[in-house]
């Protein structure tokens, strides 16, 4: 089943395909713009190239989200889980070598 | 003692590019080398959440699978059960006097 997934994960698939798709031009304007060995036109040229570039272009525009409920805050990043969706997996034994301490 | 001359040094540092097979940039100007040297980061980011099939998307990628979508179906009958009850939605005003936005500003 498809899980509860809101409009913000949506986005967040969307930006990600556009860093897929733009990531070669892009890094090709950043050389240039970044250049300073290159002429401070050309420079200029490429760094208003840059700008064109729609906003879900930039990898910074791309977060980890919780991939079962969505949720933007609180992420095990190794786990792609939102606090308590790690806490129920990992009572749940789904999260493998995740154990609850105990001393 | 005396100092090494800073041309000697230079010619050394320019040497030492050569062997090592690095970039001679004396004035540490910056040449955007770090842009194209980075790894590709979109592949790894396309992936991130896990591809799951909706019961009403494996029904169009599969027409002959029949399964029973019972989420949906209690959906439709919510929807029905509010229609008799005379809760469903209302009409497309078909004029500005129909519209209920009008009349609740009176």
């Amino acid at each position: 089943m498809r899980p509860n997934f809101n409009v913000r994960v949506l986005r967040d698939q969307k930006a990600r395909t556009g860093v897929l798709n733009n990531e070669i031009a892009r890094r090709a304007y950043l050389y240039v713009a970044r250049n300073q060995s290159l002429p401070a036109q050309v420079r200029y040229q490429a760094q208003l190239q840059l700008n064109t570039f729609d906003k879900y272009t930039r990898p910074t525009t791309v977060k980890n989200r919780c991939t079962e409920t969505g949720r933007g805050r609180g992420i095990m990043s190794e786990f792609g889980l939102c606090r308590y969706q790690f806490r129920l997996k990992a009572k749940a034994g789904e999260l493998p070598g995740v154990k609850k301490a105990s001393w | 003692m005396s100092a090494v001359a800073p041309s000697r040094l230079a010619l050394l540092t320019r040497l030492r590019c050569s062997i090592f097979q690095t970039a001679y940039n004396p004035t540490s100007i910056r040449t955007g080398a770090k842009y194209l040297r980075a790894r590709l980061r979109g592949p790894s980011m396309v992936n991130y959440y896990p591809v799951q099939l909706s019961i009403s998307e494996a029904r169009k990628m599969f027409p002959k699978f029949d399964a029973i979508d019972f989420q949906e179906q209690e959906r439709v009958e919510d929807v029905e059960a509010r229609k008799a009850r005379g809760k469903g939605t209302p009409r497309k005003a078909r004029s500005k006097d129909e519209s209920r936005r009008t009349k609740r500003r009176r």
